[in-house]
């Protein structure tokens, strides 16, 4: 049997720039309709002239260990497939939304044709070995997806002591999204 | 000064979450009226066989599960999918209220389908295969009726918890909720069935109503205090729902128009201050109507955005 | 006070555009294959090379089914190194841009009103080889002019070099890093070059001045700066506008817009003054330390506080930065440098500043790159015209294109009579939108060599569709670059409509103009010829998409005896040669006029999934940003009541309005005393489907040009805006 996985996400905020190629990269990657994204970048200035302080985060699913997406599916669509990533089997979808109004992180979007869709981790692209879109074109080297079971070494190089910081931890989902500050 | 910007495209996730349209706050509110209207016909049985000669419980067992089922064509309208809608039954989802929904819309139908072809036997007397399971059920109709009692509470609870589970959604996140849902879903059938009644029956609908009003107002004062006594964002959802942008429909059509009004002129036609009006029971359904409507908007349009 | 919403807060950057669920013509649509989610799989992958912007990363073009549908970046591409920014991943966005130029157009004239007919590409050139003809027998061939932007020019300067034409021109120079370019030569004897030789991935300590990376989104400049920031690079961002790089900085220097050179000088002084320059290295390879450090003794923090109002501590603060990190410090030269008519003085404030540092071919400094040499491909002598065009500025080292537009538009023999444009958008390009369209007017004759219908196509005579970047060979790209390299431009898939390389184009025009034998019969003959003579093939390159040669020596060893291509062999601290034509050896402060009352100063720059107005019809790239927005500082907008997120449109000094009316976006982000927007927006061109009338054209507002006497470039800066609220 294979290995298990459990894929996450570290994000450098010092490093990202809020360019957006993540978005694009997704978009033509996973042929998301006009309109749409699985990600997106939200960019937070606070203070006020000239004493300010900028932050810039690339967002998507965060894969959550307790995903209230799936466990509010009623279909069974929305699954852990065991690596760690939050699909959506779109044969099962009805489209009924519920996991849209589950998600914390506002991750999903109803695709025109009519199933729910999210970022998957590019789960084809992990199967092939090669890394997820998003994470290849950013020219910042901002995104690295790494998989927790693997040898921690890795994941101590990313965080070098810097502090990690998750989004909406109060909502029990355990997010899967680590942003270094 | 914060200044947040965002180049998140989704359309009705961003800015604020959109989802569910007309269809979901109009399946809730049917829904609520079905259950509503099963747990007052059927209770009343129990409490008087001879009930199923009375002219509203009649008709309101037999409008249950047709209400019930209008509900439901909206339900099926909100699917983005709709082909798939028999998925729902390919799995059973113990988390997912929705999935319960679905599931014991197969015990509501039989159950409530048989009550009320017992209760309208005398029409029926074409098909010999139903007549037939009359015959064999009708001893049993207080059983059934105390079944029914359960299913209509279990869905006027359903459509409540059906939001109350979303912890993202923090104006929805509360155990008040499915409470609140049921006990407007019952004062509504309450409201309906004084309509519907003989002019006999109107003071004891009435008294009915009152009751049921009053005790979804003690509900809703629950929910409204239960949501100003959190903290962070299920504090700031309640603040706006009271205060925001939704602030006047629901004190004016909720609170004013469906409860306070309507209790307050019911209570006046019981001491025969006034004469009735179907004006009154029409605010009731219109109130908890737009109930729906309200928290449903509001709920999905504050999010949990920290 | 009520209960705030925190959704009050958002600013929503883009808004979902009404009717944009219909697909861009480059989306396929996922196969609705049930169950799995699905992603297109490519029939072939092919390498080749960006245009989106003139940084000429590699990328992958994936094809399927004969479609462009996704875009990465090249990962053996030292430009690229398999990452790529926004824009270049949104290159099939032109690609399918189902407003593209797709057939030629001639200007006919009927009953006094003139429009464009569609024509064949033998009437289009058959009419193009006549005209020219025509114009040079009367004036001669030193009445043409070309303007280009862009790596496809190539073959029509070698077309018209070889007929006789030799003014060539474009809006880089006098619009953008002339400056630079003139002042660095001045300085250290060579330009910063393009891309620019800067080892900011290795600097300790990096100073932006005005340079805004992140949102100046040049790939790997991108790449460098963020592996600085990885490595504890320290950042001061000097800019009225807190922009990206500011929001990275360790410092962020809200300069008032205009004074840098007041600054620049403080910081020389403090250097000197408390020795905290690279004292042998200045030794070694500098002249003119004295007379510098005598020139720059006025520049004290306390008087350049009151100039430019950053604190004095500050101004000496990261001056003593310097000084610490000394040639691991870098003080980024910037690239768009044309801003208030004395660019080259402050270019060379910032290469004195560096020069001070040590940091010449020092790790994380200033570098000299090589290019991988390749010889050329022998076309025939070109002719030698009897007049060269000579500037009025006596550092011009390339043409300004604004003195085309000048010597256009003067009554005297020596005026232009045709240009032709290949790939620049002049009319929002060149800034003082008035003489520009007066030139065209005035001319005989104009040829448009473009992609899309944007604004210049307008004022041809003969508009001619390229193809894109992703349907054609171009020449090779070598480049001087810190690793050496060659890289290939070759078609993803065939042209779409009746569009055509340049190449093609060129070699069809040289056989209407008389030179059939100018070009070979394909441009692959023309590539294996010049790849054969490295002992490469064609199909070789087109394989790997690039080569590329290790970089070495480009950092300075020890003890290194370097040569400076200056007159004295050395880095000219004090330049005799500004001397000698009358201008300041060592840079002076001026003071540029200040905003009016009621007024901001115009700034603009850049967005990251945008380049210029080549973008702006681009409906992938134009989906997360469809227009552009006016920052205004909240507190000055609230005094001038206005309301966030409202359209207003701007006022300039000289009366001119914009022709469309912009987004307000109060915000913190900025001084009072300016307001900014994003270049490239406010299309007018009824053409242009997508980008018509979304948000404002900086251009149009740009009326007043300062214009650099040293070089001819033009400050484009001193530009004031007011708003109104009536269209
Ligand atoms: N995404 C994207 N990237 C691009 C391009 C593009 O079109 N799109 N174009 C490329 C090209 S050709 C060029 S030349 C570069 C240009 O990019 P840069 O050389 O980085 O910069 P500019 O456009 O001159 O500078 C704009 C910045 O200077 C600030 N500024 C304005 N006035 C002053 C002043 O008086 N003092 C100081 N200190 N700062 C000031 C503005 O607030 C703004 O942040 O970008 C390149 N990169
Ligand atoms: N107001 C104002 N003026 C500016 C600037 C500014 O920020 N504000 N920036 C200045 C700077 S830094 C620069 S570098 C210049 C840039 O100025 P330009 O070089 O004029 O840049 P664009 O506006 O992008 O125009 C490029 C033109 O080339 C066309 N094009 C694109 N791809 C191709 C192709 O493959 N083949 C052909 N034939 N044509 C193609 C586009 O459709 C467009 O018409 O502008 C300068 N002028
Ligand atoms: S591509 Fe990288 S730098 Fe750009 S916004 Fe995304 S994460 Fe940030
Ligand atoms: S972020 Fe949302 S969609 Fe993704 S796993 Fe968590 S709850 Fe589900
Ligand atoms: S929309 Fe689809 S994935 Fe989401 S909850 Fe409904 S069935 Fe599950
Ligand atoms: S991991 Fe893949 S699906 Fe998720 S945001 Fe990145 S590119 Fe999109
Ligand atoms: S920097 Fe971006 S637009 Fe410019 S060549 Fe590279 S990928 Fe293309
Ligand atoms: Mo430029």
């Amino acid at each position: 049997m294979a290995r298990k996985k459990k894929y996450a996400m570290f994000i450098d905020t010092l490093k990202c720039v809020g360019c957006s190629a993540c978005v694009y990269a997704c978009k033509s990657e996973n042929q998301v309709p006009e309109g749409f994204c699985r990600d997106w970048v939200v960019q937070k200035t606070e203070g006020t002239f000239p004493h300010l302080s900028q932050l810039i985060r690339s967002e998507r699913c965060q894969h959550c260990e307790n995903a209230p997406c799936v466990t509010n599916c009623p279909t069974g669509a929305s699954y852990y497939p065991g690596d760690g990533t939050v699909q959506v089997d779109r044969n099962l979808c009805t489209g009924c939304k519920a996991c849209i109004a589950a998600c914390p992180y506002d991750a999903r979007y109803i695709h025109p044709v009519g199933f729910a869709d999210k970022c998957t981790f590019c789960q084809h692209r992990l199967k092939e070995g090669l890394q997820p879109a998003c994470v290849t074109a950013c020219p910042t080297e901002t995104l690295k997806l790494v998989d927790l079971m693997e040898n921690s070494s890795t994941i101590e190089d990313l965080v070098n002591g810097r502090q990690i910081v998750k989004d909406k931890v109060h909502a029990g989902t355990k997010p899967k999204l680590f942003w270094l500050v | 000064m914060t200044e947040i910007i965002s180049n998140k495209l989704n359309p009705y996730v961003y800015p604020n979450l959109d989802i569910w349209h007309y269809e979901i706050p109009l399946y809730l509110f049917l829904g609520g009226l079905a259950g509503g209207l099963l747990i007052l016909s059927s209770g009343m049985i129990l409490f008087k066989k001879e009930s199923i000669e009375n002219k509203a419980v009649r008709w309101a067992t037999l409008l249950s599960p047709v209400i019930l089922s209008i509900g439901m064509l909206f339900l099926l309208l909100d699917l983005e999918f709709k082909i798939h809608f028999w998925r729902f039954y390919t799995a059973f989802i113990f988390t997912s209220p929705m999935s319960w929904g679905a599931w014991m819309l197969l015990i509501f139908y039989p159950f409530s389908v048989m009550q009320a072809l017992i209760v309208f036997k005398d029409y029926i007397n074409f098909y010999p295969f139903i007549l037939k399971t009359i015959k064999i059920t009708e001893p049993h109709l207080q059983k059934i009726a105390v079944v029914n009692v359960h299913i209509g509470t279990g869905i006027g609870v359903y459509t409540g918890v059906l939001l109350s589970t979303f912890y993202a959604r923090p104006l929805w996140n509360s155990s008040v909720l499915g409470f609140l849902f049921l006990l407007s879903g019952i004062s509504t059938a309450a409201a309906v069935m004084l309509i519907i009644c003989n002019s006999g029956d109107k003071r004891t609908f009435l008294k009915v109503d009152m009751y049921l009003i009053s005790l979804e107002g003690f509900a809703a004062t629950l929910f409204i205090i239960g949501g100003v006594t959190s903290a962070g964002a299920f504090h700031d959802a309640m603040v706006y729902l009271i205060s925001g942008t939704y602030a006047a429909w629901f004190w004016v059509l909720f609170i004013l128009c469906g409860l306070i009004i309507p209790l307050l002129l019911e209570t006046l036609e019981v001491l025969n201050k006034v004469r009735y009006s179907p004006l009154v029971p029409l605010l009731v359904i219109i109130g908890s109507l737009s109930l729906r409507f309200i928290i449903v908007n509001a709920g999905q349009s504050f999010s949990t955005f920290y | 006070m009520g209960v705030i919403n925190r959704r009050d807060f958002l600013t929503i950057s883009s808004a979902f555009l009404a009717g944009s669920t219909v697909l861009g013509g480059g989306f396929v649509l996922s196969p609705y294959r049930q169950g799995e989610v699905t992603s297109l799989k490519s029939d072939k992958v092919v390498k080749t090379t960006c245009e989106l912007c003139f940084w000429r990363c590699g990328i992958d073009a994936h094809v399927k089914d004969g479609k462009v549908f996704k875009i990465a970046g090249q990962k053996d591409h030292p430009l690229s190194n398999g990452k790529l920014c926004p824009r270049g991943l949104g290159g099939h966005g032109l690609l399918y841009d189902p407003d593209r130029l797709k057939h030629p157009l001639i200007r006919k004239n009927v009953n006094g009103k003139s429009s464009f007919h569609k024509a064949t590409w033998d009437e289009a050139t058959t009419l193009i080889a006549s005209r020219l003809s025509e114009i040079t027998e009367e004036h001669g061939p030193e009445s043409v002019a070309m303007f280009s932007h862009g790596f496809g020019a190539s073959f029509f300067k070698t077309l018209l070099s070889a007929y006789g034409i030799d003014t060539f021109t474009a809006p880089s120079y006098g619009q953008c890093r002339g400056p630079r370019t003139e002042a660095f030569k001045l300085t250290f004897g060579h330009g910063v070059g393009s891309p620019e030789g800067l080892d900011i991935a290795n600097s300790k300590y990096l100073v932006l001045i005005g340079s805004h990376l992140g949102e100046n989104m040049h790939n790997t400049q991108v790449q460098e700066f963020s592996q600085a920031i990885a490595k504890g690079c320290r950042i001061v961002a000097v800019d009225p506008r807190f922009s990206t790089a500011a929001g990275k900085a360790e410092t962020w220097l809200p300069i008032k817009a205009g004074t840098d050179i007041a600054l620049l000088r403080s910081w020389i002084h403090i250097l000197i003054e408390e020795k905290l320059y690279d004292e042998d290295f200045i030794a070694e390879n500098a002249i003119g330390l004295s007379e510098l450090k005598k020139s720059v003794r006025d520049a004290t923090p306390e008087k350049t506080f009151a100039i430019t109002g950053i604190p004095v501590e500050m101004i000496v603060k990261v001056a003593r930065d310097l000084g610490r990190y000394q040639n691991q410090a870098l003080v980024h030269p910037g690239r768009h440098v044309t801003w208030y008519g004395d660019d080259t003085q402050r270019e060379r404030a910032i290469a004195i500043l560096n020069a001070l540092l040590g940091n010449y071919r020092a790790k994380g400094g200033l570098l000299s790159q090589k290019t991988y040499p390749i010889p050329k491909y022998d076309f025939p002598k070109p002719k030698k015209s009897s007049r060269k065009f000579k500037s009025v500025y006596p550092f011009a080292g390339s043409i300004p294109s604004n003195e085309i537009v000048d010597r256009t538009l003067a009554d005297s023999p020596e005026s232009f009579k045709a240009w032709f444009i290949y790939g620049t958008n002049l009319i929002h390009t060149l800034g003082d939108q008035k003489s520009t369209i007066e030139a065209l007017r005035k001319l005989k004759f104009v040829v448009a060599v473009d992609v899309l219908p944007m604004e210049i196509t307008g004022y041809a005579d003969v508009v001619l569709p390229e193809c894109t970047y992703l349907e054609r060979f171009d020449d090779l790209d070598a480049r001087a670059y810190k690793k050496p390299y060659l890289a290939i431009r070759q078609p993803a898939v065939k042209p779409l409509f009746d569009s055509k390389p340049g190449f093609e184009i060129a070699r069809m025009l040289s056989k209407k103009m008389g030179l059939p034998d100018l070009f070979p019969d394909k441009i692959e003959t023309y590539l294996e010829s010049r790849l054969k003579k490295i002992g490469h093939s064609l199909v070789e390159l087109q394989e790997k998409g690039v080569f590329v040669n290790q970089d070495s020596g480009l950092y300075r060893s020890q003890n290194e005896k370097m040569r400076f291509d200056t007159p004295s062999g050395k880095i000219e601290l004090v330049s005799n040669k500004l001397r000698e034509k009358g201008f300041d050896p060592v840079p002076k402060y001026t003071q540029h006029p200040e905003n009016p009352p009621g007024f901001f100063r115009l700034l603009f720059g850049r967005a990251p999934m945008h380049t210029f107005g080549r973008t702006a019809n681009n409906r992938i790239l134009g989906e997360l940003m469809p227009e552009n927005e006016l920052w205004v500082n909240a507190v000055a907008g609230q005094d001038m009541k206005l309301k966030n997120g409202e359209y207003l449109y701007l006022v300039n000094q000289d009366n001119i309005k914009s022709k469309t009316p912009i987004r307000v976006r109060l915000t913190q982000r900025i001084r009072p005393d300016v307001v900014f927007m994003v270049h490239g927006f406010g299309h007018t061109d009824p053409r242009l489907k997508t980008a018509r009338n979304r948000g404002a054209s900086d251009a149009d507002l740009i009326s007043h040009l300062d214009v650099d006497p040293i070089m001819g470039g033009t400050g484009m800066n001193n530009n004031f805006v007011t708003f109104t609220r009536e269209a």
